[in-house]
């Protein structure tokens, strides 16, 4: 498992819709502006500000100021962290799976 | 909130001998295995609900080498269902299915996988949303 150094936790911070959400609309392009991202959403600006903090806090999303705009872009990465959680089992039973294939085969000889 | 992993694998077999190697303890000695050193596990596992078993392997200074679990589903031969717990549980489902022509389709879901077991998250197509990730990460 790889080690989190962020300090939220990124299972806790993809655990609502609101987020993924706002993790797909950030995967789609380079940088939004929030005032773009709260019209996707129905709720106010301070309600979609909340969830943007989780989600820099688990490392998930980087933000700068322009003017007087917040710009928030996608930091994918820490999502690996999800991935390898998943690939540990799937690599336990894809193995084991074969392992049962080759047994089967032992005994139809 | 739950992460859900699903396999399928296609042997040639009967469902007859699928279904006891997942069930017997003798045959599941033979190939649940620990991935890391790849030495069987004991287990005293029985097809029958209710039943509390283990599979043993040998402890690592980070985990005991136990898997707990306790049969929930046994539908002869084509549906199994038990926890399986070392650290957090998770709920494991194999589905048996007969393809004909001496082919058996093994299904495998794992559900539950989490690291945050505290949370209460909405229920989610989390496999189908970590495949779309893979566009993320391209």
């Amino acid at each position: 498992m790889s080690e989190n150094k962020q300090i939220r936790d990124v299972f806790d911070a993809i655990a609502d819709p609101t987020r993924r959400r706002l993790i797909q609309l950030l995967s789609e392009k380079a940088e939004i502006p929030l005032h773009e991202l709260t019209v996707q959403f129905p709720m106010g600006r301070t309600a979609v500000s909340k969830h943007l903090t989780i989600l820099k806090e688990a490392g998930l999303v980087l933000d700068r100021k322009v003017g007087r705009e917040t710009r928030f872009r996608l930091n994918a990465s820490p999502l690996r962290e999800i991935q390898d959680w998943v690939a540990f089992y799937s690599k336990f039973w894809s193995k084991n799976m074969l392992r049962l294939g080759q047994l089967l085969e032992e005994e139809e000889e | 909130m739950n992460l859900t992993l699903s396999l399928d694998f296609q042997y040639t077999t009967t469902i007859e001998k699928l279904w006891s190697a997942l069930t017997d303890s003798s045959k599941l000695a033979k190939w649940v295995a620990n991935i890391q050193t790849g030495q069987p596990m004991e287990n005293n596992f029985k097809p029958v609900v209710g039943h509390h078993f283990q599979f043993r392997t040998q402890p690592t200074e980070y985990w005991n080498g136990i898997i707990e679990g306790e049969v929930l589903i046994v539908e002869e031969p084509h549906r199994l269902s038990y926890t399986w717990a070392s650290g957090e549980k998770h709920t494991i489902t194999w589905t048996l299915q007969d393809l004909g022509d001496g082919k058996v389709n093994l299904h495998l879901e794992q559900t539950g996988i989490s690291n945050a077991q505290a949370l209460n998250g909405a229920k989610y197509g989390w496999s189908k949303w970590c495949g779309d990730l893979e566009k993320v990460f391209a």
